[in-house]
C-alpha cells in the first residue's frame, strides 16, 4: 500500500512537469500545425540556463526562472520569425523534418560548447527529502511541482480569459474563420510559438535540480512529449495536462509493478495503441 | 556520354584504395559508402513514397544483430550474415508496416519513432539474446583466401570492396525501382494517396513492399557496420540519432534521385568525420545546419538542383 502511494506521488510530481512541456508542444501544434521536434532541446536549454545561473551567479534555480521564461519567449519569437515562418506553409511533414534539423543543430552546438559531461545542481536545502505521512518527497521536485501547477494555471487563465488567449484558441480551432473575424493570425502564431518555447524552457529550469543535465537530453524528452500530447489529443491543452500526469503515473507505477528496464516502453506501447485506435486522443478532443 | 561518365566513375571508385592509401581516407570512404546505402534505403520509402520514417535504425540494428548473433553463436560467415541481416530486417519491416501504415504523414513518422524506441529497449534488456548494454564483440574474422592470398582483415581494403558491392546493389535497385511499375505506384502515393487509392492501387501493400525493400538495404548496411566495427551495442545501432542521420543524408543529397544519397553522404559524412578528427563531439551540427538550409532554399537537394541546372530533370510547377 505504501509503495503504491509512494509511486503515485512521485508519478504525479514528475507528471506535472511532463504536463507543462506537453502543453507547450500542443499549443504550438494547435495554432501552427508545427510538430516541433526541437521542443525537447528547448527544455535542455532551460536546464542549462538554470545550471549556469546557479554556478556562475549563485542564483537559486527556482528564482532564475524569472529571467529564463521571458528570455525563452523572446528566443521563441525570434526562432519563429527568422527560421520557421517561411517553412510552415510547406506542410506538417516539411516542418517536422525542418525542426528535426533544428533539434540536431541545437543539441550538437550545446555538445560543442558545454561538452557531453553529465552535470548536476546541488542545492543545500535539498539534501534530505520531506517525509509527510512517511512518503518521501524530494524537495526540489516538490517546489518544481508547485511552480509547474502555478504556471499551468496562469497559462490556462490566459487562454480562457484574456482577449489574446481567446484569439489564440480561435486560431487553433479554425484559422480561416478566425482571420475573417479580425484575428491577426500571424501575430497569434508568433505569440504562441514564444509561449510554447517559454513553457518548455521553464519546465527545463524547474527540472534541472532533479535530473542529470547533458546536451542530448532533449532527444528522449521530445519523444515522451509526443506520447503525452497524442494521449491527450493533439492540440488540446487539457488533454496535454491529463496526458502528462498520466504518463508520469504510468511510468512510476510501471517501474514498481512491471519492470524498471521496460518502464519507458510502457509509454510507447500506450502511445502506439492510442495512435492506432483512438487517433483523437484518449478523451476524444484532439484533431487528427 | 552518360555511360562513359558512369564507367569512369566506377573505375575511379574501384581504384580508390590504391590512389589514396592513408587509413583515415580509406575509413572515410567506407563510412561514406555505408551512409550512402542507408540514405538510399531511406530514400526508397521517404523519397519515392513520401513516407517519412524516423525509425530506420530498427532495420540497421536488426541487420547488425542478425549478422553478429549468427556468426558468434552459429559460426555463419559474416558475408552470409550481411545478406541474412537484410532478410531479417525486411521480415521485421512487414508487421511494422502493416501496423504503422494505417497512419498517415506526421502520424506515421511519430509511430515509427515509437516502434524504434520499443525495439531499442527490447534489445537493451533481452540480455540472454543480445547481451544487453554489454554489446557483442567479434575478436577474429574467418580466414579467407582470395586468388591464393589470405585476406588481411586488419587492413581496411577488403571492407571497402564489400561496401562497394552493397552500395552498387542499393543504387542499382533504386534505378530499377524508379523505372518500374512499383516506382510509379510509390510516386502516385507520394503525390496524392487518396487518388492513388481511388485508381485501384493497394496503398498499404505497396507501402509495405517499399518499406521491406528499404529495410533490406538498411539491414545489409547494419550487417556490414557490425562486421566492420566488430562491436555493437543497442545504443550504437538502434539510436534515434542514426535514424535521423539517414533522413538528413537522403534529403540534403536529393530525394527521389538515384545518386542523391551518394552525394548527400559524400558531403555530410566527409564534413562530419573530418570535424570529428579535430573535435570529439558535435559533428552532427553540420547535419542539422545543412538540413535546415536545404529545406529552406533547396528542397530538391544538391543532386536534384544539379539535375535542374543541367536540364536532366524537368522543372516542376509549385502547386
Amino acid at each position: 500500500m505504501e509503495t503504491l502511494i509512494q509511486s503515485l506521488v512521485s508519478g504525479l510530481l514528475t507528471g506535472s512537469l511532463y504536463a507543462m512541456i506537453g502543453v507547450g508542444l500542443t499549443v504550438i501544434f494547435g495554432v501552427m500545425r508545427i510538430i516541433n521536434m526541437a521542443h525537447g532541446d528547448m527544455v535542455m536549454l532551460g536546464m542549462y540556463g538554470a545550471f549556469w545561473a546557479f554556478t556562475l551567479w549563485k542564483v537559486d534555480p527556482f528564482l532564475s526562472i524569472v529571467l529564463w521564461i521571458p528570455a525563452a519567449f523572446l528566443g521563441g519569437v525570434l526562432v519563429y520569425r527568422f527560421l520557421l515562418k517561411k517553412i510552415v506553409p510547406a506542410g506538417e511533414l516539411t516542418t517536422l523534418l525542418y525542426t528535426a534539423g533544428l533539434s540536431l543543430f541545437v543539441a550538437n552546438l550545446a555538445l560543442l560548447v558545454w561538452t557531453g559531461d553529465y552535470r548536476t545542481i546541488k542545492l543545500d536545502y535539498a539534501v534530505m527529502p520531506l517525509r509527510p505521512l512517511g512518503i518521501a518527497v524530494p524537495i526540489p521536485l516538490a517546489i518544481a511541482f508547485g511552480m509547474a501547477i502555478l504556471i499551468t494555471i496562469a497559462l490556462y487563465w490566459f487562454l480562457v480569459k484574456t482577449p489574446t488567449g481567446r484569439a489564440i484558441r480561435a486560431t487553433s480551432q479554425e484559422p480561416e474563420a478566425a482571420a475573417l473575424m479580425g484575428v491577426d493570425v500571424d501575430r497569434m502564431a508568433v505569440i504562441t510559438f514564444g509561449l510554447g518555447t517559454a513553457l518548455a524552457c521553464g519546465a527545463g529550469v524547474l527540472l534541472a535540480p532533479s535530473l542529470y543535465l547533458y546536451p542530448t537530453v532533449g532527444e528522449i524528452l521530445v519523444v515522451k512529449c509526443f506520447v503525452i500530447v497524442v494521449l491527450g489529443g493533439l492540440g488540446s491543452v487539457p488533454g496535454a495536462i491529463a496526458g502528462g500526469v498520466l504518463l508520469g503515473v504510468v511510468e512510476s507505477l510501471g517501474a514498481v509493478y512491471v519492470s524498471v528496464p521496460y518502464k519507458d516502453a510502457i509509454g510507447f506501447v500506450i502511445f502506439l495503441l492510442v495512435l492506432l485506435f483512438r487517433p483523437s486522443g484518449l478523451f476524444g478532443v484532439g484533431k487528427s | 556520354m552518360k555511360r562513359l561518365l558512369l564507367a569512369v566513375a566506377l573505375i575511379l571508385l574501384l581504384a580508390a584504395p590504391w590512389i589514396v592509401t592513408a587509413p583515415f581516407f580509406v575509413h572515410l570512404m567506407i563510412m561514406v559508402l555505408l551512409w550512402t546505402v542507408l540514405g538510399a534505403s531511406w530514400n526508397l520509402l521517404g523519397g519515392f513514397a513520401g513516407q517519412v520514417s524516423f525509425g530506420h535504425a530498427t532495420f540497421l540494428g536488426a541487420g547488425a544483430y542478425t549478422m553478429m548473433i549468427l556468426y558468434l553463436k552459429l559460426g555463419v560467415a559474416p558475408w552470409y550474415g550481411i545478406i541474412l541481416g537484410g532478410v531479417v530486417a525486411a521480415l521485421i519491416a512487414m508487421p511494422i508496416g502493416y501496423m504503422c501504415f494505417r497512419l498517415r504523414g506526421p502520424y506515421f513518422a511519430l509511430s515509427t519513432l515509437a516502434v524504434a524506441e520499443i525495439i531499442r529497449l527490447i534489445a537493451l534488456n533481452w540480455e540472454s539474446f543480445t547481451a544487453g548494454p554489454v554489446g557483442l564483440l567479434i575478436t577474429t574474422l574467418p580466414k579467407v583466401t582470395f586468388w591464393g592470398k589470405a585476406l588481411n582483415w586488419e587492413s581496411k581494403t577488403p571492407f571497402f570492396y564489400i561496401a562497394v558491392v552493397i552500395v552498387l546493389s542499393a543504387l542499382f535497385a533504386t534505378a530499377v525501382i524508379a523505372r518500374s511499375r512499383l516506382g510509379a505506384y510509390l510516386l502516385a502515393i507520394r503525390e496524392d494517396i487518396d487518388s492513388a487509392e481511388a485508381i485501384g492501387i493497394n496503398t498499404v501493400q505497396v507501402r509495405v513492399a517499399a518499406l521491406s525493400l528499404s529495410a533490406f538495404f538498411a539491414g545489409m548496411a547494419g550487417g556490414f557496420y557490425a562486421m566492420y566495427l566488430r562491436y555493437i551495442d543497442p545504443d550504437a545501432v538502434f539510436s534515434i540519432a542514426l535514424s535521423v542521420e539517414m533522413v538528413f543524408i537522403a534529403v540534403v543529397g536529393g530525394l527521389t534521385t538515384v545518386a542523391g544519397p551518394l552525394i548527400g553522404a559524400v558531403f555530410l559524412v566527409t564534413l562530419g568525420e573530418t570535424f570529428r578528427e579535430h573535435f570529439l563531439v558535435g559533428h552532427l551540427i553540420f547535419y542539422g545546419f545543412f538540413m535546415m538550409l536545404a529545406i529552406r532554399f533547396m528542397p530538391e537537394g544538391i543532386w536534384g538542383k544539379v539535375r535542374l541546372w543541367t536540364g536532366a530533370a524537368p522543372h516542376r510547377d509549385k502547386s
